[in-house]
């Protein structure tokens, strides 16, 4: 039951925060979305049986099968966490979220004020100008 | 085998055109040439053997499971072709030193070129129909390349040549896989030897898709419009690619499957009306051009029109004289258009308007040319006036239906007639007249030497066309075996071909004295064929439905379109409360009593970071959820994945925070209120679906039949004890292979984003060490060093591996960056982001690929015996994680570094 809670609180979090404004959320609402699906992959192979697999058989050795799947997927969401972070970074120091006035659930909001202390308007125009 | 010697040797050639071309520069060409002539002569070794119909074959086994062979064979028709391919590749290759800039590298010119004529050649030996298609689609794309190479304006042309010639290339494979279902085999030589087993609805799928592939191929209407616009191409290509051989790809095609298709009226007929529609209207638009090159394309629609539709007459004479007008026309075209190009290269301009007595400077070029043309227009005594002589002799056989004959004679004559104009056109046109332009020079004598070569051949072999006779006869009779064609001659007495031929010169002489008033009614017809509009307008359809199928994807903000997968969840788990029938009861008891204490913190933390505003905060309450999972993983009985999940968490958080030191210290505000209360709904619904879904399906059954596997049999098979590092470097090790090359493309993705960020200029110089975190770093560095090598050496046996390893030497990559703010830190500051990948892809690949020459599978790892009886002190597995270790660790620099923009140094370059 505690993995079906844990995946049921991790993928919430992590869907409202990607419903959000600003790049950043989004790419912390995928590191949750990751763990959720780590959870889900240990949780199949039965969690039931918990001792660690080394060494041979046994009632209560874990299926090594899904933790390997889950270092895999790990290691891949990791790859692509630093890729979003990258393009985070590419999109210049004024931030993603002010750029993002399309037609989403939260379009009407008028942000920009609020990024209080941010840089100067000729930086945003330059970071604007890469796109 | 000498066959697999040919192809191998102009692969051999190519590999050394950059090492001719960095010695040469241009003259690269010249010996390039003396290798096609090498391999010219290699196949004519075997003549003998293929004149006295047999054949020579090769074949290796590719692909067993399918029953498809790399197989290749040679007859005579495909020795025609083939030595087309090279004896025009090497004139061209000789023609190229003089045309091409002095100055420029032409490595990727000569390296394309060679390759073409490498496709082509394995197009015409090809036996088997995927090999044959293969080769096909290689001559399309070389084509593209040569065509779009070089300048801006080249591009549209060349994707339209693409589109064309790859759809037919789409239409050949469908033709592949019907006959290769139909008959059983893709072995072309027993398809061919068997023509009657393909019969009703399969035949006549399969000979109409050969036919769009061949019409589009060799440029037939309504097909033709992408052969013109290629001329954008550089003049040899345009010489080598669209006039001589690979145009006539789709005549060899056409040829090939005569055996198979040729019985049906169908067949012929349609190849008769297109042939000679597009002979005629070819010949209509060359005569309305001004630009030469456009003149010489338009003019090769309309010849390679009559071949087609002289390969329709189906007889034994058709053949023949398909087959010889084929070569008359690759002399005669290609020598055409490298005389343009001599033209347009000392006269600088290839405009009939506004050249003209130009034989008084270059008067070499004037004669040749003059050949040229007469070869084209058919007349004595060239290989042309035989050709064409041998073309209407077939034409006037033509009688299926009886009528067909006189019908189709008259279109030939009148695609001659028009020819004969536009070419006395091309001759008067450049050459007579005063000489208007100042200060032009002669071409030197190397420029004009291959035209020449080919010019003489092309007249002199009329005459002696009995040279070629037998192999054209044998070529002719491999197309369609149903007797010998009649002997080749240049003279054939007072036959009706030769009154056709003398009307042809006639009425081609009065359209040339009458010129100016032709010009006036040629001008009335509508000036561009529909097809290439027609063409254009449904790309753009098919672009802007694109557009429209994709328009949900492209919202501004990601929220819109994540919204549809994410509702997607909560829909599924009604479809699966609905549908799902009952389960089985749940295994044992899945909760231990420490799960709630982790719970109840995860749910805390999650609560926090959903309404945090700072983004630190929010940073760091993501980077507590990932501990508290891995606290719970090790609870879990997953150590390796919880030491892999914190290292995770640690790295990313510096890099986050490489990222956020520039970065506004607030997020946005989520949105409004309302937006925010649906999108809090949904995900609710959402988290409530996922808990569902995992409490339904997961912990109802025992340990996976694999699972068990693996636990009882890892350690005796490969000698490790942590099974999950087993697992990964060596049961599944493929997939690990290909995790690798993820990281590695993730890698290089960042390195080019940092790469274009830095171009736009907003690097800013280094700042100041920290006195504390370089302490640190001098402090922390070599233990974590040490303590990564361990953990990687004793992966096999315990908790670590490469992963664990290259993250926790990342981690010290990171605070030697941090701590010494961009300028690079001792020990680890120098290591580069490319040859780690590099050195980690070879090392990974390597271990994987030794296991082929032992007689294993790829990638089976384990203990090697050495000569001596002895074995390897460790597993090759350790050397596969090592290059999995390289591209971690490859990965990890390139964050580090290339994220950190702002307070990079002013360097691009260096740190590749």
């Amino acid at each position: 039951m505690s993995a079906a809670v844990a995946v049921g609180v991790l993928v919430a979090a992590a869907v409202h925060l990607l419903l959000q404004r600003g790049q950043l959320r989004v790419i912390l609402g995928f590191v949750l979305l990751g763990h959720a699906v780590n959870v889900l992959l240990l949780s199949a192979g039965g969690l039931d049986r918990r001792a660690p697999a080394f060494d041979g058989a046994g009632a209560e050795v874990a299926d090594p099968l899904p933790q390997a799947f889950a270092l895999t997927a790990i290691v891949i969401s990791f790859g692509i966490t630093l890729y979003l972070l990258g393009l985070l970074s590419a999109d210049g120091p004024t931030g993603g979220g002010e750029k993002e006035t399309g037609d989403g659930p939260s379009a009407t909001a008028g942000g920009e004020g609020e990024t209080g202390g941010g840089p100067s308007a000729t930086e945003r125009g330059a970071g604007g100008g890469e796109r | 085998m000498i066959l697999a010697a040919v192809l191998v040797w102009q692969v051999v050639l190519a590999a050394c055109v950059p090492l001719l071309s960095r010695r040469l520069g241009r003259d690269a060409g010249y010996p390039l040439a003396a290798g096609f002539l090498l391999t010219a002569g290699l196949l004519l070794l075997p003549l003998p053997v293929v004149l006295a119909d047999r054949t020579v074959t090769a074949d290796w086994r590719w692909l067993p499971s399918l029953d498809v062979s790399a197989a290749l064979r040679m007859d005579a028709l495909a020795l025609v072709f083939a030595l087309l391919v090279l004896g025009v590749g090497a004139l061209i290759l000789t023609y190229c030193p003089r045309y091409l800039g002095r100055e420029a590298s032409h490595t990727r010119t000569y390296l394309l070129l060679t390759l073409f004529a490498t496709a082509m050649l394995g197009l015409v030996l090809a036996n088997d129909l995927l090999v044959l298609f293969v080769f096909w689609e290689l001559t399309s794309v070389l084509s593209f390349v040569l065509i779009g190479q070089g300048r801006p304006a080249a591009g549209p042309p060349a994707v339209r040549a693409l589109l064309v010639t790859s759809g037919g290339g789409l239409a050949l494979l469908a033709a592949v896989v019907v006959l290769t279902l139909e008959l059983g085999t893709s072995d072309l030589g027993r398809i061919l030897a068997e023509p009657e087993r393909l019969k009703g609805g399969p035949a006549w799928a399969a000979g109409a898709l050969v036919l769009v592939a061949a019409f589009t191929k060799s440029a037939q209407v309504p097909f033709h419009f992408w052969l013109p616009g290629a001329m954008v191409a550089i003049t040899p290509v345009s010489a080598y690619l669209h006039a001589a051989t690979m145009v006539k790809a789709g005549i060899y095609l056409l040829m090939r499957f005569s055996t198979l298709f040729g019985g049906q009226p169908a067949w012929k007929q349609t190849l008769l009306v297109v042939g000679l529609l597009t002979a005629v209207l070819g010949a209509f638009l060359a005569l309305r051009q001004y630009d030469l090159k456009a003149l010489l394309a338009y003019s090769t629609v309309s010849q390679l029109g009559l071949i087609v539709g002289v390969v329709g007459v189906g007889t034994p004479a058709s053949d023949a004289a398909a087959i010889l007008y084929t070569v008359a026309h690759a002399l005669f075209k290609a020598t055409l258009f490298m005389l343009v190009g001599i033209i347009d290269h000392e006269a600088g301009s290839r405009d009939i308007r506004r050249l003209s007595g130009l034989h008084r400077i270059m008067p070499a070029t004037a004669v040749f040319t003059a050949l040229a043309a007469a070869t084209m227009a058919g007349l004595p005594p060239t290989i042309g006036f035989v050709g064409k002589e041998a073309i209407f002799e077939a034409l006037t056989e033509a009688h299926h239906p009886r009528w067909t004959a006189p019908l189709a004679a008259g279109l030939g004559v009148l695609a001659s007639v028009l020819t004969f104009a536009y070419a006395a056109r091309l001759v008067h046109g450049v050459f007579t007249g005063p000489l208007r332009q100042q200060g032009l020079r002669p071409p030197p004598l190397a420029f004009v030497a291959p035209a020449a070569v080919a010019a003489v051949l092309a007249t002199a072999l009329g005459p002696a066309v009995t040279l070629l006779s037998p192999l054209v006869e044998r070529a002719a009779n491999d197309a369609r075996p149903q007797g010998d064609p009649p002997y080749l001659a240049f003279w054939h007495g007072f036959t009706p071909a030769l009154g056709l031929s003398a009307l042809t010169v006639g009425l081609g002489t009065l359209l040339f004295v009458f010129r100016a008033r032709a010009d006036r009614l040629l001008r009335r017809l509508p000036t561009s064929t529909p097809f290439a509009v027609w063409f254009e307008a449904g790309r753009a359809r098919l672009l802007r439905l694109g557009a429209l199928v994709a328009r949900p994807a492209r919202a501004a903000g990601p929220a819109t379109f994540l919204l549809r997968p994410v509702l997607a969840v909560p829909l599924l788990a009604v479809v699966a409360a609905v549908g799902l029938g009952p389960l089985p009861p749940p295994v044992g008891d899945a909760t231990r009593p420490g799960d709630a204490v982790l719970l109840v913190l995860l749910v805390v933390t999650l609560a926090g970071l959903v309404t945090v505003r700072s983004a630190l905060g929010a940073v760091g309450l993501t980077g507590t959820v990932g501990l508290l999972l891995s606290v719970w993983f090790v609870t879990a009985g997953a150590p390796d994945v919880a030491l892999t999940l914190m290292l995770v968490e640690v790295l990313t958080t510096i890099v986050v925070m490489l990222v956020l030191r520039r970065r506004p210290p607030r997020l946005p505000p989520g949105g409004a209120p309302r937006a925010l209360l649906a999108g809090a709904v949904l995900a609710g619904a959402t988290g409530l679906a996922a808990a569902a879904g995992t409490a339904a399906l997961t912990g109802r059954r025992d340990l996976s039949a694999p699972g068990g596997f693996l636990l009882a049999e890892a350690a005796p098979i490969t000698g490790g004890s942590n099974v999950v590092n087993t697992i990964l470097v060596e049961f599944r090790a493929l997939d690990t292979l290909g995790e690798s090359v993820v990281l590695a493309v993730v890698a290089l993705g960042l390195v080019s984003l940092s790469d274009r960020v830095a171009r736009a200029g907003r690097e800013t110089p280094a700042g100041p060490a920290d006195p504390v975190l370089v302490f640190a770093h001098r402090l922390l560095a070599p233990v974590m060093l040490v303590v990564s090598g361990l953990l990687f050496v004793r992966g096999h046996e315990e908790i670590g591996g490469g992963f664990i390893g290259a993250l926790l030497a990342g981690t010290a990559v990171g605070l030697g960056h941090l701590a010494y703010a961009g300028s690079p830190a001792p020990l680890l500051g120098r290591l580069r982001t490319r040859p780690l990948l590099v050195a980690g892809l070879l090392l990974c690949l390597g271990v994987g690929l030794a296991a082929l020459p032992l007689g294993r599978p790829l990638l089976t790892l384990g203990k090697v015996g050495l000569p001596g009886g002895a074995a390897l002190p460790f597993s090759t597995s350790l050397l596969f994680d090592l290059g999995v270790y390289l591209i971690v660790l490859g990965l990890i620099v390139a964050a580090v570094r290339r994220l950190d923009v702002p307070t990079r140094p002013a360097a691009t370059g260096e740190r590749r």
